[in-house]
């Protein structure tokens, strides 16, 4: 629109549109990783990553403390069958410390429950879920 | 004028002999409180409706992936979201003081101002935490690109 001798340029507004540079989608930086998959067909065992460090599994009380906010939070999505945390055992690589493994009764109550879990924040880390294969789970192949 | 610091030095003065050597290990938290275990807060965050969104980094994951490919992709999650919250100043501090750590005795410049402020302290840490994140992420990828903010 002509306005005198200087054109108006009419945008629409939105909060943060100066940053909108900062709001383009992050590039992946994982050698060979390819999301486009999606999360692969579920099971009724959920893997939570992100959650624990080793170093916080060490102490006896709060270990129990984690396992207690986890069952407590899962248990709001479906009936919880089992919980394991592997824990860190001096100057062993223990498989799977660091993630959170969840087997729920039905695979509609690990789905649920990884709807409303992915995401959030437990010990302010993002919580990154996947389902996990029951048989090795049984087998404790974490 | 003094009036908040009185008050912040008292609060200071009446935990330390509590917390004392708290802040050697500020991934502790929440801190071991004996008087405080009864009322102890879930280390859930927020709820199904607060969530953390980063565009182009999904928090579901396939369960093919390798071990390698998973602690990287964490990695950089965790430095996204750490520049995010530096970014935005959503430095997670909570509101009611009773909920925070003690504070380390002030330090001033010439001009008496205050150096070491909470949001001073807790940019700095976060900082930190990500400059940890991106050295280890570069074990995976040498070819990384951090954050723009980054150094």
């Amino acid at each position: 629109m002509q306005l005198g001798d200087k054109k108006l340029i009419v945008q629409r507004a939105s909060v943060g549109a100066k940053n909108s540079q900062m709001n383009a989608p992050v590039q992946v930086q994982v050698p060979g990783l390819n999301l486009t998959g999606g999360a692969g067909p579920p099971t009724e065992v959920l893997c939570l990553m992100n959650m624990v460090i080793p170093e916080e599994l060490r102490d006896e009380e709060e270990y129990e403390d984690i396992l207690e906010d986890i069952k407590e939070e899962c248990n709001k999505y479906g009936v919880v069958k089992s919980v394991e945390i592997p824990r860190p055992i001096e100057g062993v690589e223990v498989p799977g410390c660091g993630k959170v493994f969840v087997e729920f009764n039905s695979v509609i109550d690990c789905q649920k429950a990884q709807q409303n879990l992915t995401g959030r924040k437990f010990n302010n880390r993002v919580v990154v879920t996947s389902y996990f294969d029951p048989d090795k789970y049984h087998r404790r192949e974490f | 004028m003094s009036g908040k610091r009185d008050r912040d030095s008292d609060y200071d003065s009446r935990c330390k002999t509590v917390h004392q050597g708290y802040y050697a290990e500020s991934t502790n938290w929440p801190p071991d409180m004996p008087d405080r275990r009864k009322k102890r807060r879930s280390r859930w965050g927020g709820d199904d409706k607060d969530k953390v969104f980063i565009p182009g980094m999904p928090t579901v994951l396939p369960n093919n992936l390798s071990g390698n490919q998973e602690r990287a992709y964490l990695l950089q999650l965790q430095i996204e979201e750490i520049s995010r919250r530096l970014r935005t100043g959503d430095l997670g501090i909570p509101p009611n003081p009773e909920d925070r750590s003690p504070s380390p005795e002030p330090i001033y410049n010439s001009e008496g101002k205050r150096l070491n402020t909470r949001e001073y302290r807790t940019r700095k840490r976060l900082e930190d935490e990500r400059h940890t994140l991106i050295q280890e992420m570069y074990k995976f990828n040498t070819d990384f690109k951090p954050p723009a903010d980054y150094k």
